[in-house]
């Protein structure tokens, strides 16, 4: 407890003038836990916390601390991050509050005019921003990058990523690797070809990018069957991802090929769709790759967190990365070379017989769509999404949302106009006679064995946070609309060794984002948004 | 106004221009289909009977349910809810018109025959009013009426009459509960979670149950509602459907 004292000490008292988030800081951003510095707290993307105020203990006296209410109508998808005191979270579609994180009070606000039609798939959100220096960076709905004054909100550039009328926008978290600023793309529902760039933090001049979609002559070209379709390719990079500083490389997940629900038009693997990808930080160039579903026509994307860990794999020591995909399958892979070193589903499925020895899956009959419509495990949204998991060095396992449920997969007409959706028909998302149900769970990652799970009757669409209190933060909520209240919202701690529920509240409000924890005036608080709020919860 | 605003307006006064569908040949539904199957069925579902949007079946539309209103509302989006705009030509907008118009198939509700005045007499004879409410009137085991001619469509609302087994909305769905302590519930479930459900229990009003309390738990599907096929005549159903689809939006019925 000695240790967290001091560390609230040394945070209250630091400042606010020397509040610069250098790339060293950033190097060791689990060594300060009384900050949230990146996206998934750590390059290593562990989402685990070093703070233990809040235990298993205790963690039943929690209580709300401050809401911040936010006028938007879109959802609120955003990890916040935190500076020396200052909470920087984004509001949907492409705005900034800067927050004090002790009391929720404005500092300012950064509203972004857009144009009036936006090409967001899925609803105009955002994940959050990156801070470098007394930067905050931001990327857009329609396709911006902008770097912000993080005294200020001050626009200092704002630059274009790619053409928003064509369907490509920003809708992740931005990375920042040295003095780069790394942002993925979205799109995968509009035909786009995909990327991942890397930005100048001081100009905003483009260093490098690399196409997830490979082009004529270039390596993978010929997963896309000497057709077109790889224009239109998709492969889009909508999740943050980690970053190995020893091997500088930068890892991230790969989205589904577009149309999504119609392969017939990209015969082959489609590289790199639903893929890991392990880019060169000082080039954008291709290290390895690792391709969890050739030839998707599942839209069984990619973008999950990269969980970095080093640890004992059969004896040997290695540099391994825990990764539990969409289609329902956990692996684990070698990061320096992307060998595949064990895959076994997490979740029901029913489209693969199972994994080659390279960890190549074998697709069974009938999994693809079909115009009639076809049943299969797991549903269009996935065994998990692109909510976070989290690594606990404290017992050792993974922990991530899991959805047990089927989809019933149609295949439509793959129709190509620009700025238009390309998805080849749609799946029925929800079966209402059969709709499953969710679960956090806690995986051996040496084995992918199921250790505990804590059942959810709403599939929940928010990530996990765990801390060395051994609590695990999670939620059950789902995207309420006015035809689905039934969809609960609860915020909960579990007990992160056992799953045992230790504290929940009703937030009362769509609940699709991760939370957080960090230390402000002496206490550890943990944030979550629900609806159109920031809610941040302590002991007192 | 804001600059936004008057391109609005622009693009919808040039769209307006056209009042009725000009695409809306066979070939129109049918390319009209093939582009609601991937641009619109995510939400409303693949044959349009509704999902996170509302059923588009009925013939009727809470936005508004003539051509130049539903071209708008595709092709602009409804601000204020989840229903975007896209970004299709003017012909392929009227061809999602032509086939949207079409899943309410053949017979607007003017043509349904039938007295209203003598349905609404019907209505209240038959005691429709012990569970239905209509403008504040009645009861709450059953579904609210008040505007429902512009929710449904004539052939929906004669099937609910003759059959109401067909077609059964989960919020009148029955859960039949039986505690621990031996206490039994029967009532509507307003909503469910991990932790409780929570019930319209016919005898003891808003409830919110723990599930670890339960010793029995299930829900019935079907419908309280007596079925009238066989009870009325033709002639009486048709004047309570043209009765309820007289049951309009009070800007509607004032058009």
């Amino acid at each position: 407890m000695s240790r967290i004292l001091l560390l609230a000490l040394l945070v209250g008292a630091a400042p606010r003038a020397t509040a610069q988030v250098t790339y060293e800081r950033l190097l060791r951003a689990d060594s300060e836990p009384g900050n949230w510095l990146t996206y998934s707290g750590s390059y290593r993307s562990w989402r685990y916390s070093a703070l233990d105020q809040i235990n298993r203990g205790n963690a039943e006296g929690l209580k709300v601390a401050w809401v911040h209410q936010m006028p938007t109508n879109h959802r609120i998808e955003a990890t916040p991050i935190v500076v020396d005191g200052v909470m920087y979270v984004t509001e949907p579609p492409s705005n900034v509050f800067a927050l004090d994180a002790a009391t929720g009070r404005p500092y300012w606000h950064y509203k972004r005019s857009l144009p009036s039609k936006i090409n967001v798939c899925c609803d105009a959100v955002n994940r959050g921003v990156a801070v470098l220096g007394d930067r905050v960076f931001l990327g857009t709905v329609d396709a911006h990058l902008v770097a912000l004054s993080a005294k200020t909100g001050a626009v200092l550039w704002d630059v274009p990523v790619a053409d928003s009328r064509l369907g490509y926008s920003v809708t992740s978290a931005p990375l920042i690797v040295k003095d780069m600023v790394i942002t993925g793309i979205s799109g995968g529902e509009y035909g786009i070809r995909g990327f991942l760039d890397a930005y100048d933090a001081a100009t905003g001049k483009r260093r490098w990018r690399f196409n997830t979609i490979p082009g004529p002559g270039e390596k993978g070209h010929e997963t896309w069957g000497g057709t077109d379709a790889w224009k239109q390719g998709g492969g889009p990079t909508w999740v943050t991802g980690s970053y190995d500083p020893e091997l500088n490389l930068i890892i991230w997940g790969v989205g589904n090929p577009s149309p999504d629900w119609n392969a017939d038009v990209r015969p082959g693997d489609n590289l790199y769709s639903d893929s890991a990808i392990a880019l060169d930080a000082d080039t954008g160039a291709l290290k390895w790759h690792f391709q969890f579903v050739p030839h998707d026509g599942n839209d069984w994307d990619a973008v999950q967190v990269p969980v970095l860990v080093d640890g004992e794999w059969q004896g040997k020591a290695r540099k391994l990365i825990y990764w539990a995909h969409r289609g329902g399958f956990y692996y684990v892979l070698d990061r320096s070379t992307g060998e595949f070193l064990l895959g076994r589903p997490f979740a029901r499925q029913t489209w693969a017989k199972g994994l080659d020895a390279r960890g190549r899956p074998e697709r069974l009959p009938n999994s693809m769509p079909t115009e009639e419509g076809v049943y299969v495990w797991p549903g269009v949204q996935g065994a998990t999404n692109w909510y976070s998991p989290s690594y606990s060095p404290l017992t050792g396992y993974f922990y991530l949302t899991v959805w047990e449920n089927k989809g019933y997969y149609l295949k439509g007409e793959p129709k190509y106009t620009p700025g238009n959706r390309y998805v080849g028909s749609v799946p029925d998302i929800d079966v209402p006679d059969d709709p499953g149900f969710g679960a956090i769970r806690a995986l051996n990652p040496k084995t992918g064995e199921k250790v505990w799970e804590y059942k959810t009757q709403t599939k929940p669409w928010s990530g996990v946070l765990t801390t060395a209190g051994h609590v695990l933060f999670g939620a059950n909520g789902g995207w309420l609309s006015r035809d689905r209240e039934e969809m609960e919202a609860y915020f909960f701690a579990l007990d992160s060794d056992t799953g045992r529920e230790l504290w929940r509240i009703n937030l009362g409000g769509t609940m699709a984002a991760n939370p957080i924890t960090y230390m402000a005036s002496g206490r550890q608080m943990v944030t979550m948004a629900a609806g159109g709020a920031i809610f941040t919860f302590s002991l007192r | 106004m804001k600059p936004a605003t008057l391109l609005a307006l622009v693009s919808f006064l040039s769209a307006g221009a056209q009042t009725t569908n000009p695409h809306s040949s066979q070939a129109d539904r049918e390319a009209g289909a093939r582009i609601f199957r991937s641009h619109c069925g995510s939400c409303h579902g693949s044959r349009g009977t509704g999902g996170l949007g509302p059923d588009l079946t009925s013939g009727t539309y809470f936005h508004g349910s003539s051509d130049a209103d539903l071209f708008r509302n595709i092709s602009e989006g409804i601000p204020g809810t989840a229903m975007p705009g896209v970004f299709f030509e003017g012909t392929q907008v009227w061809q999602i018109v032509a086939f949207v118009r079409s899943l309410s198939g053949p017979g607007a509700p003017s043509s349904i025959p039938g007295d209203a005045s003598r349905g609404e007499r019907q209505f209240r004879q038959q005691g429709c009013l012990g569970c239905h409410l209509v403008r504040g009137e009645g009861g709450t085991k059953g579904p609210d009426l008040t505007v429902i001619g512009s929710q449904r469509s004539a052939a929906y609302l004669r099937e609910s009459i003759l059959d109401p087994n067909k077609s059964v909305s989960p919020e009148f769905w029955v859960a039949k509960i039986i505690s621990q302590g031996g206490t039994s519930h029967s009532g509507f479930v307003m909503n469910q979670d991990t932790y409780a459900v929570q019930i319209l229990d016919f005898s003891r009003g808003l409830l919110t149950l723990p599930r670890t309390d339960f010793k029995d738990f299930g829900i019935d599907r079907s419908s309280i509602m007596p079925a009238y096929n066989g009870k009325l005549s033709d002639e009486e159903v048709n004047d309570i459907v043209k009765y309820l689809l007289s049951l309009k939006r009070q800007t509607e019925r004032s058009q």
